[in-house]
């Protein structure tokens, strides 16, 4: 009995000192990458590397998905009778939910198990600590300029799975029923607003602050070897996956509340 | 290719997708061309949203900026609407939005009609007058009041049809009397059988009727019979009929003779002839003279029955002109004769009456004949013959 309670509240309080740390270690972040000097080159190349090389894998991503509501949309909406509604459709789901969401969550899997692996290896084979022996601040090194990369690369590849997404969408449409491109993006477009495009495109950057920020966390507190290295990366894509998807329905009420 | 150079790539494109966006977006929001803003108050908005398409005209000109509920009851929805400055020149005070639906199940939009030339121009954020928009479920209420009372007139074609469909049946089942006409083919058969005895029955009648003829005469000239006949004067009562005229023709005579019925007949009511040599002189006469045609006119004096003297005075100016048709040569269809009936005259009553022949000079008309024995009444002044003149009368 004792060891049950004594078990459960040390999964609070391993719960709580997650938090906390996790309040510390951004603190930390935030100081460090507010304040000169800025780590250009090392920002450049994270970009790069959140930001380019991930473009393949959510515009293949975003493909799959066009296809996908494509069919799906078609078959339901025609047994509603409303088949004229389906680039309207399209175009709503896809710029609403599916592409940050996609986007998000393909990221996560594949940035910040990256980024969690990386600075997992470095923090076990001391190189992090070697970094801070030679005066430079790991944070604003290592966890500000990937942070930061992911924030700002998110909603540019929201962009890439939106735009690879519809075109993929009207592909399968017009495959089955022919249909102008034009006539699909003016026929897609007619009810969006700004509201309904831009908020929903930019709310990715909290997920990139989110990827990231738990990625590096993770990375840089690791312990032990090679098994601290593989938990770490797991923990980052799984607690990062949770908290986009968390985040997700926060945002979408706060975006509904600000831009009605 | 640097990193540098990969990441700019990939920054420019993602870029580019979003410029489009904004843009494809920006153009339905007229976010890039002059505005101004036009409102129009509704009682009910009928489910349009904000951002639905403003048509002027079935163009697509603007969009709906905002909708907002009135702060007190009884007030109107206010819908505010952006729309092109090109539109300015077609909207006019006199517009009137309205609200209505693309197809039946479409999006809500607002359509503006186009105002008149004369009418003031609109100013920025001014209110149109607006039209209550057509709801589908108005519409549906309608609908279905409609299908009400066609129900009730199918009913009643239904209940008709299946009277007509009992008649028919008992029709074609032989029932009733149209069904029998229709459907037994025995009755027709009996109406041609009763047609074709008819029609022997008819020939039967018409060789009997011939054979009665003949019987009658024969009877006529039966020694029982004959008595009567030789007595009356003459046979056949047809021909009585068949020379007479309604009246004396107008004009003057050429020549009259004038006899007593006394003189020429065998009694006071027959017309047997018993002196007939007495007309030979008017015979003669006809015989030998030149004329238009010639009258036999007989009358009575006031004693007796109106009908039995009208019939004896016809039947004795037959008696008479058949006398003289027979015995003298002259146009037999020249003579014809009038039974005037009772007349007033002094010694008309003790001579039995009077006969005449009057003859008339050629090109006098010869008056049509009357189908109905002369009565009374048809006696006119003209038909006297005391408008004889007694010049001409000559007494043998």
């Amino acid at each position: 009995m004792l060891s049950v309670v004594n078990s459960a509240t040390g999964l609070v309080n391993g719960f709580f000192e997650w938090f906390g740390n996790l309040g510390i270690f951004s603190w930390n972040v935030l100081k460090a990458g507010a304040t000169p000097p800025y780590e250009w080159q090392e920002l450049i190349r994270q970009l790069d590397e959140v930001g380019s090389k991930s473009l393949p894998l959510v515009a293949m991503a975003g493909a799959a998905i066009g296809v996908v509501i494509s069919l799906e949309a078609r078959y339901s909406l025609s047994r509603f009778g409303a088949k004229s509604m389906f680039p309207a459709t399209l175009v709503y789901s896809v710029l609403q939910v599916m592409g940050p969401i996609i986007t998000g969550l393909v990221i996560c899997g594949r940035v910040g198990a990256g980024i969690g692996a990386e600075l997992a290896s470095m923090k076990v084979t001391e190189q992090i600590d070697a970094i801070e022996a030679c005066a430079i601040n790991p944070y604003r090194l290592l966890a500000a300029t990937r942070i930061l990369a992911c924030i700002l690369m998110l909603p540019l590849l929201t962009l890439g799975t939106d735009a690879c997404a519809l075109l993929t969408g009207w592909f399968a449409q017009t495959l089955v029923e022919p249909l102008s491109f034009h006539q699909f993006i003016q026929a897609g477009f007619k009810g969006s607003t700004f509201n309904a495009f831009l908020p929903q495109t930019f709310k990715t950057a909290v997920y990139g602050l989110i990827i990231g920020l738990i990625a590096c966390f993770q990375g840089m507190r690791t312990r032990g070897g090679a098994e601290g290295v593989g938990r770490a990366a797991t923990n980052s894509v799984v607690l990062g996956s949770l908290f986009v998807i968390l985040a997700d329905v926060v945002l979408v009420k706060f975006i509904l509340v600000v831009f009605p | 290719m640097s990193r540098v150079a990969r990441l700019g790539a990939f920054i420019v494109a993602t870029l580019a997708i979003l410029a489009a966006g904004v843009f494809i977006i920006g153009s339905k929001e007229y976010l890039f061309r002059s505005t101004y803003q036009l409102k129009a108050q509704f009682d009910n908005v009928a489910g349009l949203s904000v951002g639905a398409d403003v048509r002027v005209g079935g163009v697509h000109s603007g969009t709906v900026q905002s909708i907002t509920l009135p702060h007190k009851p009884g007030e109107k929805v206010t819908v505010l609407m952006n729309l092109d400055k090109s539109t300015h020149e077609v909207i006019k005070a006199d517009s009137v939005a309205s609200i209505e639906t693309e197809g039946v199940l479409g999006n809500q939009y607002v359509a503006i009609s186009f105002g008149s030339s004369g009418q003031a121009e609109v100013k920025d954020g001014e209110t149109i007058q607006s039209e209550p928009p057509l709801q589908m479920s108005d519409l549906f209420k309608k609908t279905s009041g409609i299908l009400d009372s066609s129900q009730q007139a199918i009913n009643n074609a239904t209940l008709a049809t299946a009277h007509l469909t009992s008649v028919s049946a008992k029709i074609d089942s032989g029932q009733g009397t149209v069904g029998a006409l229709v459907n037994d083919k025995q009755l027709y058969s009996n109406l041609e059988q009763t047609t074709t005895t008819l029609h022997t029955t008819m020939l039967q009648a018409q060789t009997g009727v011939t054979d009665f003829q003949e019987n009658m005469e024969a009877l006529k000239h039966n020694f029982l019979l004959s008595g009567y006949f030789k007595k009356r004067g003459y046979e056949d009562s047809g021909d009585i009929t068949a020379n007479r005229i309604a009246a004396l023709p107008q004009g003057e005579p050429l020549k009259a003779f004038t006899f007593t019925a006394k003189q020429l007949f065998d009694s006071r009511d027959t017309a047997k002839l018993k002196n007939q040599k007495a007309l030979d002189a008017g015979g003669n006469f006809l015989a030998q003279n030149q004329f238009g045609f010639a009258v036999v006119v007989a009358s009575t004096g006031m004693e007796g029955d109106i009908q039995k003297d009208l019939a004896l005075t016809e039947a004795r100016a037959m008696v008479v002109r058949e006398y003289l048709v027979e015995n003298f040569g002259f146009d037999d269809s020249q003579l014809k004769t009038l039974g005037l009936g009772k007349q007033p005259g002094s010694n008309l009553d003790a001579d039995w009456g009077s006969i005449q022949i009057l003859i008339f000079p050629p090109g006098t008309e010869i008056p049509a004949e009357q189908l109905h024995p002369a009565s009374n009444s048809s006696v006119t002044d003209l038909a006297r013959p005391a408008q004889v003149p007694a010049t001409a009368t000559h007494q043998p």
